[in-house]
């Protein structure tokens, strides 16, 4: 791969770098309609690729945080293109890497050593970009590991980078400015806590220990004396990425196994300790060659507060669902029915809201789920294409809680049907309020 | 015996302290205990120290840099990086003598007097490094122009040195940040641009537009 050779750092160069974006995409929809005078049978698929290229590449090159925000649209599959999606999904896997002298500065500012006094042994080309750092190889003692190293300055980027998105972000999403706020203020926070590795090695930690007993699933062991602010060192797990292996043709039953850890890894911690891993894309998982799986980035933890949790999670239960005037009172407590609503509109969002998590619990619903059928999916994306249209749903809903949560549970979703895993659900079951 | 390097420290530990040169050589060795010819003996003048100074660090950075085991796999830009990287690490040891000593630089565009002989210490240092840039091709060789990219690195170090005596970040961080942002848009100047494709065409429109045209 190409290094990076150059960050744009300060705001100016950011917000230059992002200019040139749009003229390119500019460039893009005049080659499109140009094409499209002689061919009127072209479609927007070639223009979507077109756009969504200049759009990964400008933003890969800012890394960072931009990165960050990449790699989340490329979670909602079902709000872009699936060109966009393809693109995005490149920086779940990659980004150009930062040069060597930098890295050896890093350490030196740290431990006051470079890496190779440390280390037996030191890569200093990295295997894998980590979003707002990236991922070198090293050994000591024998063991081998894997050393993240965070770029300068990532912290202090975050808020004029997601300034920067807010344009691109609320076009793609249809939202207005002022409604994006409150979301982009939870993201903005999130983010800053994934910068600070300090706080990423105590909650792996953390969370590791008590996941310790789920079955399959494994974890790398956190060196505390050899990480600090801007560096994480951890043992090397070996395994392969989700694509590779499934490029393999996995056996039904390891897919299974696999579905069978990860849905286990993810209920477990949001109905037991109320803090999720909020950050399922593939590029954070590794099966292992013995077939478990490997759980390799903690920066993003979202805990989940009750006053969101009970009336969330007890809207997947019939039991609930069954009880409009509850639920209804559910539905106020998450904001997803307002105090200014009048009776008609509050008909209308508990009947829509009520068909879109019975659509969402489908899974929770019976004991085992098939992710590999695509008539869940269809159905969840063409509802979801269905609200984007309705002038109701103009005007964003729900606490800023849902950003997280969703993305984390449609995120494991979707991993599961590109996995097409069927497990059983009722292992870790959410725990359930039925009075609001 | 006053050796070299005493001298060199009391006069440090004067400028710092009294925030100016000392009066007179005589009153200087006479303050710290030597005779004034032993001064001599390796100074010409208190200017000579503060160039001696800062010719010392720029050898001390060279020696540093290039007896990294990884000195010889990098790529010149990446050799600039570490240069840049270890100099203002070793700055930092110096830092309120840096700032003395740059305040008292003659405003202008001439190398200010401290620098001589640093300047020639690092020219000789970035030779180098272009030239291994034209070898590999990293480094586009460019007529007229290739003679003078030495002092493109010249002017990204007095950048980045200004930048970072007005750097309050922890740690020095943005400093890092100036110095990977600077070197590689000097390194990317150098490289084959836009910049080349154009001068060549301008070149062959120059010499094979022989034709007059009537507007």
């Amino acid at each position: 791969m190409k290094e990076q050779n150059s960050i744009p750092a300060s705001k100016v160069a950011r917000s230059a770098k992002f200019v040139g974006t749009g003229f390119k995409i500019g460039g893009n929809y005049i080659k499109h309609y140009s094409k499209k005078l002689f061919n009127p049978e072209l479609t927007k698929d070639e223009l979507n690729e077109d756009n969504a290229a200049d759009i990964y590449s400008s933003l890969s090159e800012l890394k960072g945080s931009a990165l960050k925000v990449a790699q989340m649209l490329s979670m909602d599959k079902n709000i872009l293109p699936k060109a966009y999606v393809d693109k995005f999904s490149l920086s779940q896997y990659s980004a150009p890497p930062l040069s060597g002298p930098l890295i050896l500065q890093t350490f030196k500012k740290h431990f006051g050593k470079t890496p190779d006094k440390i280390f037996d042994k030191f890569d200093l080309k990295s295997t894998n970009a980590a979003s707002i750092g990236q991922v070198h190889k090293a050994e000591l003692n024998g063991e081998k590991l894997a050393v993240k190293i965070q770029y300068p300055g990532v912290g202090n980027s975050i808020s004029s980078d997601l300034k920067l998105i807010k344009p691109f972000a609320f076009r793609l999403l249809g939202m207005s400015e002022k409604e994006l706020n409150i979301y982009m203020n939870e993201v903005e926070e999130r983010l800053v806590e994934e910068t600070d590795y300090e706080l990423e090695v105590v909650n792996s930690l953390k969370i590791s220990k008590a996941c310790a007993n789920l079955p399959h699933i494994v974890f790398p062991t956190y060196y505390k004396e050899l990480s600090g602010p801007r560096i994480i060192t951890m043992s090397w797990i070996e395994g392969q990425h989700l694509k590779e292996f499934l490029a393999t043709n996995p056996s039904q039953e390891l897919k299974n196994k696999i579905g069978q850890a990860l849905w286990d890894f993810y209920n477990f911690q949001q109905h037991e300790l109320r803090a999720v891993h909020a950050d399922p894309h593939p590029g954070n998982f590794l099966i292992t060659p013995d077939g478990n799986l490997g759980i390799i980035d903690f920066g993003c933890i979202k805990t989940l507060p009750d006053d969101f949790y009970y009336p969330f999670f007890s809207t997947t239960s019939s039991d609930l669902l069954d009880n409009k005037e509850e639920t209804i009172k559910a539905f106020r407590a998450l904001e997803m029915v307002l105090p200014k609503d009048n009776p008609q509109q509050v008909e209308f969002y508990y009947e829509a809201y009520k068909e879109m998590i019975t659509l969402f619990a489908q899974p929770y619903m019976s004991g085992e789920f098939d992710f590999s059928q695509t008539g869940f999916f269809d159905s969840l994306y063409g509802f979801g294409e269905k609200i984007a249209k309705m002038p109701e749903f103009k005007q964003a809903r729900g606490v800023k809680h849902f950003i997280y949560v969703n993305r984390t549970n449609f995120g494991l979703y979707n991993i599961l049907n590109e996995l097409g895993a069927k497990v059983k659900t009722d292992t870790y079951k959410p725990h359930l309020k039925l009075e609001f | 015996m006053a050796t070299k390097q005493k001298i060199q420290n009391d006069y440090i530990n004067h400028v710092l302290t009294e925030g100016k040169k000392p009066v007179t050589v005589f009153a200087f060795a006479k303050k710290n205990k030597f005779q004034e010819d032993e001064f001599y003996k390796h100074f010409g003048s208190f200017d000579s120290i503060d160039c001696e100074i800062w010719a010392d660090l720029f050898k001390e950075t060279i020696k540093e840099v290039k007896s990294q085991e990884v000195w010889e796999t990098y790529s010149a830009r990446e050799k600039a990086l570490s240069f840049f990287y270890s100099f203002f690490e070793l700055l930092k040891s110096k830092r309120s003598y840096v700032n003395y000593s740059t305040e008292n630089f003659k405003k202008g565009f001439q190398t200010p007097m401290q620098l001589k002989s640093s300047k020639n210490i690092f020219e000789e240092f970035s030779h180098d490094l272009i030239e291994q840039g034209l070898e590999t091709g990293e480094i586009a060789d460019r007529k007229f122009l290739t003679d003078k990219y030495k002092d493109s690195l010249w002017i990204q170090l007095m950048f980045v040195l200004k930048f970072w005596l007005k750097d309050y970040s922890a740690n020095f961080e943005k400093t890092d940040e100036a110095i990977e942002r600077g070197v590689n848009v000097t390194f990317d100047l150098l490289h084959t641009t836009p910049l080349d494709s154009i001068l060549e065409y301008g070149k062959f429109l120059f010499q094979n537009a022989g034709f007059k045209t009537n507007f």
